[in-house]
């Protein structure tokens, strides 16, 4: 941690404090120029463009917070300018990071599930996370609602497994700001593949993904070292918990591992795990999405 | 003073009562109403309509005044910590004083009678003995505060409900899960009475409120004002759960004496005193200290040399053995949710229909059949997916 930036001093200096560290501190990027290798940007959604920009144009690589930015235009301004410059680009999609996320794609690229056909995934939660500056409840802020903010750690790993849908579908209950609560469906043609993902942030639903192949049923839980359950068609009385023979620890700490990730691609000039390409990717995925919106229907109650 | 003159503080509007006050004022297309929230993590379905939110801490005093300047009428719908319920309630009821606010309504609960509720606790004189320190003792002296700032000039309502009821309800989820996960059982087949609200029912007896505050601030009981029984709160939401009836069952006693174990408070001893400041809660709360988080890392270490014999015996004499009430065929029981069946009481809302004018806007019939179209469809229920959906809730 070599530096902190905040347009307001006193906050760079209440984080320094906080965790008991001296480093350097700005409200401007222009004087980190020789002083960093590299960038987190961990602003509101809707200034990732400028500071990213501002980093490149200063030879700083960046690792971004997702999304990449609140539009698939200025995802593209950020990717070309660190293609331009050759600074290394990193997406926050931290989840990719995760020891299951990894050997499921393995699993998953080996067929060993069989033909994947239909899945499901959901994430929904009473609240959360809840930014000082409340911008995430602005969807010109943060580029979207609980499809953003929630869904596109789903999106990033759906695109990572299977690429990019042919069909796509979005049903939310935003009016004039953010949507709370939306179903997002996802066909993909050329492997007769289909899915559904579930999201909300007004009351709870088990985070997890549910995987129809044509052999059986694969079941994990979105969360920290979970298991990779499968029950077989033909054995429909056993669940099988699936695992690597390897018995070596894991780090299990998604952000520890994505910032030497992000590190390694800024000192020895290698792409990180997730780029700015991959980022650019989700932002187009999500801007299909809302071009597709349909509302989501919530009469509940009859007449009195 | 008319309508169009009013300006409604919706205090605490990201919870469940306060979002469905502002989403039927929209509804009505009154703009009106300022919601005010602490913080932007709960506001999400408010959010989505585009309205203004005000961010205010109900324990800092001007931040309160600035949200609640230009407000005719205040809603207290808040709820934390006891900072927020005593010093945050003092603040408010303090600006609303000194703003001349016209009316205040505040959200109570049945529960200041205590839990169980005395048989005389029908009506709003019945006696109030909620344990110390209890979320029924916490609103009972809110209540005070607000009888006090009442009578000295603040017009203001105390509603009490019970638990709430209709889509969204947070109560009735917690029932389905409970059943679900096999930590649910009935009392008596379930024949017990059951208090519930329909959360717009409640927020029309709020609106009727508004106007009527007066210097005695009574408390009044908004129900369903229906003979509900646990059986008929509980057979729709097994449905729900895909389980079938009938549910499993408890002897009132047995359930009496679980709820006894879970609520008990040891007997102070320095032993236990010294057990309880090296318990993995406190050591959690002190490694945030960064010394303190050293000499706690030390300390396990050293106990992790032992062997995990050791460690198990030494954790289990600090922390004792896990108590966990079982049901009859060893699932742990959600013992606070199936304690509700023993209040036995059915609170009366006459009161509030005599003093309001309030009558029930939708039945119980008519709320559980919206919790169950908005569970139907939060959960997907009734998609092709729901069969792989349903894996989900497994544990």
């Amino acid at each position: 941690m070599a530096a902190l930036v905040d347009p307001v001093p006193q906050r760079a200096a209440e984080v320094a404090r906080a965790y008991g560290i001296s480093p350097r501190m700005t409200s401007r990027i222009a004087d980190l120029a020789g002083h960093v290798d590299g960038a987190v940007i961990a602003t509101p959604n809707h200034v990732h463009r400028s500071v990213a920009l501002d980093c490149i144009d200063a030879g700083i690589g960046v690792l971004i917070e997702k999304p990449l930015a609140t539009s698939y235009d200025e995802g593209r301004e950020i990717v070309e300018a660190a293609e331009r410059t050759g600074v290394a680009l990193a997406v926050g999609y931290c989840l990719r990071f995760r020891a299951d996320v990894v050997f499921l794609k393995e699993l998953l690229d080996a067929g060993y599930f069989g033909r994947p056909m239909r899945f499901v995934h959901q994430a929904g939660s009473l609240g959360g996370w809840a930014p000082l500056s409340a911008y995430n409840l602005d969807r010109k802020t943060a580029g979207g609602g609980v499809l953003v903010v929630t869904a596109s750690h789903f999106l990033d790993r759906m695109l990572f497994f299977w690429g990019f849908p042919d069909g796509v579908a979005l049903r939310d209950d935003g009016f004039d700001g953010p949507e709370a609560n939306c179903t997002t469906l996802f066909r993909y043609s050329d492997k007769d593949l289909t899915g559904m993902g579930r999201y909300s942030k007004t009351a709870p639903l088990p985070f997890g993904m549910v995987l129809e192949t044509d052999r059986g049923v694969v079941r994990v839980a979105d969360a920290e070292g979970a298991a990779i359950r499968f029950i077989e068609h033909r054995h429909p009385s056993l669940e099988q918990v699936v695992r690597p023979r390897s018995a070596a620890p894991v780090d299990d700490d998604v952000f520890r591992l994505q910032i030497r990730d992000f590190v390694g691609a800024c000192r020895e000039r290698r792409a990180p795990r997730v780029d700015g390409r991959q980022g650019l990717d989700s932002l187009r995925l999500i801007e299909a999405l809302y071009a597709h919106r349909q509302p989501l229907a919530e009469s509940w109650y009859e007449a009195p | 003073m008319t309508d169009a003159e009013k300006r409604v503080a919706i205090v605490g509007a990201s919870g469940y009562v306060g979002t469905t006050l502002v989403e039927r004022a929209l509804h009505r297309g009154e703009r009106n109403v300022v919601a005010i929230i602490h913080s932007s993590g709960n506001a999400w379905r408010l959010a989505r309509w585009g309205v203004a939110l005000t961010a205010a801490d109900l324990l800092n005093r001007n931040d309160l005044a600035k949200a609640l300047e230009g407000c005719t009428h205040v809603v207290n719908c808040t709820r934390g910590g006891n900072d927020v319920m005593f010093d945050g309630l003092a603040n408010l009821l303090g600006v609303c004083r000194d703003l001349d606010v016209r009316g205040f309504v505040h959200l109570s609960s049945v529960l200041v009678h205590g839990d169980p509720p005395p048989p005389n606790s029908v009506s709003e004189d019945g006696d109030t003995h909620p344990a110390t320190g209890s979320y029924g003792w916490i609103k009972l002296q809110q209540d005070a505060m607000v009888q006090k700032a009442a009578a000295a000039g603040l017009p203001a309502s105390i509603l009490c409900p019970p638990n709430i009821t209709g889509a969204y309800s947070g109560y009735l989820l917690a029932i389905v899960d409970a059943i679900r996960n096999e930590r649910f059982a009935l009392v008596d087949g379930g024949e017990a009475p059951v208090n519930v609200v329909d959360v717009h029912n409640l927020c029309h007896a709020i609106e009727l409120a508004i106007d009527r505050g007066s210097r005695e601030a009574r408390r009044m009981f908004i129900t369903d004002d229906e003979p509900v029984r646990w059986i008929d709160l509980v057979a729709p939401l097994a449905k729900l759960a895909e389980v079938e009836l009938p549910l499993p069952g408890i002897a009132a006693e047995a359930l009496r004496r679980m709820r006894d174990a879970d609520t008990a408070m040891p007997r102070g001893s320095l032993g236990r005193s010294v057990k309880h400041l090296v318990s993995s809660d406190v050591r959690e709360a002190l490694r945030k200290d960064p010394l303190l988080a050293r000499a706690d890392a030390w300390m396990r270490r050293t106990v992790g040399k032992l062997g995990t014999r050791v460690e198990d015996a030494l954790r289990s004499s600090i922390e004792g053995p896990r108590r966990v009430a079982m049901a009859s065929d060893g699932k742990p029981l959600h013992v606070a949710l199936c304690a509700q069946q023993l209040r036995g009481v059915r609170h009366s809302c006459e009161e509030a229909k005599r003093r309001l004018g309030y009558r029930p806007q939708y039945s119980f019939a008519k709320s559980m059949a919206a919790f169950e179209a908005w569970y139907r469809a939060h959960t997907g229920m009734d998609t092709d997916a729901w069969p792989l959906l349903r894996l989900l809730m497994q544990p």
